[in-house]
């Protein structure tokens, strides 16, 4: 552990070019929580998970699901009242973890952003049959069938593009993400 | 015994940073530090350093990059040698696998990717700053 | 007068998933004197998904096509909430921010583009919205008896896009259907979430929002949910089967987008709007106004 930044500090750093209010604002009122529509579903609500980055609390955070259930709506980040950009935040601990590699691994969200942004880089846009594939073989039984069911549905009506779309000046779109993300050859 | 050289360390990693900056101490150096882009810029428009050692990945993406290119813009600090030190090809296995990383495009002096041998760093960080004072010597 | 010119901005899905989206907002444009000029080459806007890894490479590729509408000197108009709330956020944070444009320009040099922060852009709604007047001249074929809950979901109008906006509390959808002939119900829920990619990431969570959605349209009294968003679209429609065998609830709520029901009123023909290629047919109401839009 760092003797000279602490953990909430180090949260603060990361959401700082994005201009935000940092979490030490935070004065646990509950709106966040309160009006939250996933928040049933989180392991630990949005005013808690706030508590916890303050206090430092980094392993407890970083073993947390509910950044990775926030669905971007940014009704916490709206209602505020100390202007704290809530969703930002959900965003910086994403990357935060997907950086650091260390996430739970049963968790579809990072799994579905990578094979999104695989697909991007490949061919400018998006195309549901591959990314169906990122979490079709997580669903139950039921829900294959459900979903298969949907997916012919889909096809019957005409809704399912048969073939990748993809942009036509390809090339010059993989070198301008090169010179954001250097790697590759 | 020549004059203490002054390093300036922009790492958004508190850890990695308390490793080497240790490690640099020990090698005689005077090491500031900042766990920000903006912070980094403000200390390099403040002070003069001898080498600057650049993260990546840091704020809200591949900042590092940005900082290097502003760098190479300004006409006081173009000349200062830059260490890139980075571990972007971890933390973006999943989008390049394999791939090299490759910063041509920025005046950047050396890179090496984390983690980095103790000596190895003192001994990139002395040649750099050897090489930087040569050509400044010839000017 | 000269004609609205827009550059548009389909957005992936409405290449197939949401064709009717496309098809019926081309229509509409026609009918309004509404000149919108595809954005040739576009990329995608990123989703929600790039967040998550590289915010610059997020606002790179926001950028590229926001210098493609500057290159053409027009605003730009998005359909889908997402690809909008990308691309206002995007243009708003290079605006503001000298250095990040510099460095996402650096990038853009490979595309011959440049991001000078000249335009605006807009979610498609806004831009029938600002000209009721105009939309209630066309609706020559009204929608009446048509009871529509109008969704407007999260992203035309969070997070924040100015101080003086009102984003508790808007009401230029109803407006917009009272236009068309319809009758806008009083739909509780309209500001919330539909789950979004969560029906991928947490079908558990997302099925749940979705039952609250349709319940609370169920209960306002409408025949139709009316939405501005492709993945809302999907989420309530097609997902509709498995939150009735999730919850044993027995939903049957069309779900149509704003601008099928605008054509519709405008006597457009159904299958010019896309109409048929839902999950769950139209209403009634709805489907004595198609009859007649067949006639004119």
């Amino acid at each position: 552990m760092s003797t000279t930044v602490t953990f909430g500090q180090e949260i603060a750093n990361l959401l700082q070019e994005a201009g935000g209010t940092p979490v030490s604002a935070c004065m646990q009122c509950g709106t966040c929580s309160g009006t939250c529509p996933v928040g049933d579903f989180m392991d630990v609500r949005p005013q808690r998970l706030i508590h916890m980055i303050d206090a430092g609390l980094k392993d407890k955070v970083m073993a947390t699901r509910a950044f990775w259930y926030c669905a971007s709506c940014y009704q916490c980040t709206v209602r505020c009242p100390r202007g704290i950009d809530i969703a930002e935040l959900m965003y910086g601990l994403k990357r935060y973890t997907i950086w650091k590699n260390q996430y739970p691994a049963d968790l579809i969200g990072p799994a579905f952003s990578e094979t999104f942004i695989k697909t991007i880089m490949r061919a400018g846009r998006s195309y549901e049959p591959v990314l169906a594939t990122s979490y079709f073989f997580t669903l139950g039984l039921k829900e294959m069938l459900s979903e298969a069911q949907n997916a012919t549905m889909l096809m019957l009506k005409g809704r399912l593009p048969v073939l990748p779309a993809r942009i036509k000046r390809l090339e010059n779109f993989k070198r301008m993400i090169k010179r954001i993300i250097p790697i590759g050859d | 015994m020549s004059e203490q050289k002054q390093l300036l360390i922009i790492d958004d990693d508190p850890d990695f940073v308390d490793g080497i900056k240790s490690i640099l101490t020990k090698g005689n150096y005077k090491v500031d530090v900042a766990y920000t882009p903006k912070d980094g810029w403000a200390a390099l428009e403040k002070n003069k350093y001898d080498l600057l050692l650049l993260d990546v990945m840091m704020g809200r993406g591949a900042e590092g990059i940005m900082i290097a290119r502003k760098l190479g813009k300004d006409v006081n600090l173009r000349e200062m040698p830059v260490l890139i030190i980075t571990s972007i090809r971890e933390q973006m296995a999943f989008l390049f696998p394999g791939g090299a990383v490759h910063p041509n495009f920025v005046n950047v002096d050396e890179l090496v990717e984390k983690p980095v041998e103790p000596k190895l760093l003192l001994e990139k960080v002395s040649s750099l700053i050897k090489s930087s004072e040569s050509k400044k010597k010839k000017k | 007068m000269t004609p609205k010119k827009f550059a548009y901005f389909p957005g992936c899905s409405l290449e197939k998933m949401a064709e009717s989206y496309h098809l019926s907002t081309v229509e509409i444009a026609r009918v309004m004197g509404m000149e919108l000029k595809e954005l040739e080459d576009w990329n995608c806007c990123g989703a929600t998904a790039y967040f998550h890894v590289d915010e610059l490479l997020a606002h790179t590729l926001c950028a590229r096509n926001l210098a493609m509408a500057e290159k053409e000197g027009l605003d730009l108009v998005a359909p889908c909430s997402g690809c909008y709330k990308n691309m206002h956020s995007c243009n708003a944070h290079l605006q503001k921010d000298h250095d990040l444009a510099d460095h996402i320009n650096f990038a853009l040099e490979e595309d011959n583009l440049h991001f000078d922060g000249k335009i605006k852009v807009h979610h498609l709604i806004e831009v029938f919205c600002e000209d009721l007047k105009e939309v209630k001249a066309k609706a020559t074929n009204p929608l009446t008896g048509l009871k529509v809950a109008p969704y407007y979901g999260c992203q035309i109008l969070r997070p924040r896009k100015f101080e003086h906006e009102n984003v508790e509390e808007p009401r230029y959808f109803e407006d917009l259907m009272t236009a068309i002939g319809a009758t806008p119900v009083d739909f509780l829920l309209r500001l919330r979430c539909c789950g979004g990619a969560l029906i991928i990431t947490n079908r558990q969570a997302a099925l749940s929002m979705v039952r609250n959605l349709l319940q609370n349209a169920v209960d306002s009294g409408a025949d139709v949910i009316a939405t501005a968003c492709p993945l809302c679209q999907v989420n309530l429609e097609c997902y509709q089967d498995q939150v009735n065998t999730e919850f044993g609830t027995k939903f049957s709520v069309p779900i149509f987008y704003f601008t099928q029901l605008m054509g519709l009123s405008m006597g457009i023909p159904a299958k010019r709007l896309g109409i048929g290629t839902e999950f769950l047919s139209p209403p009634p109401a709805m489907l004595a106004a198609c009859r007649k839009a067949a006639v004119v």
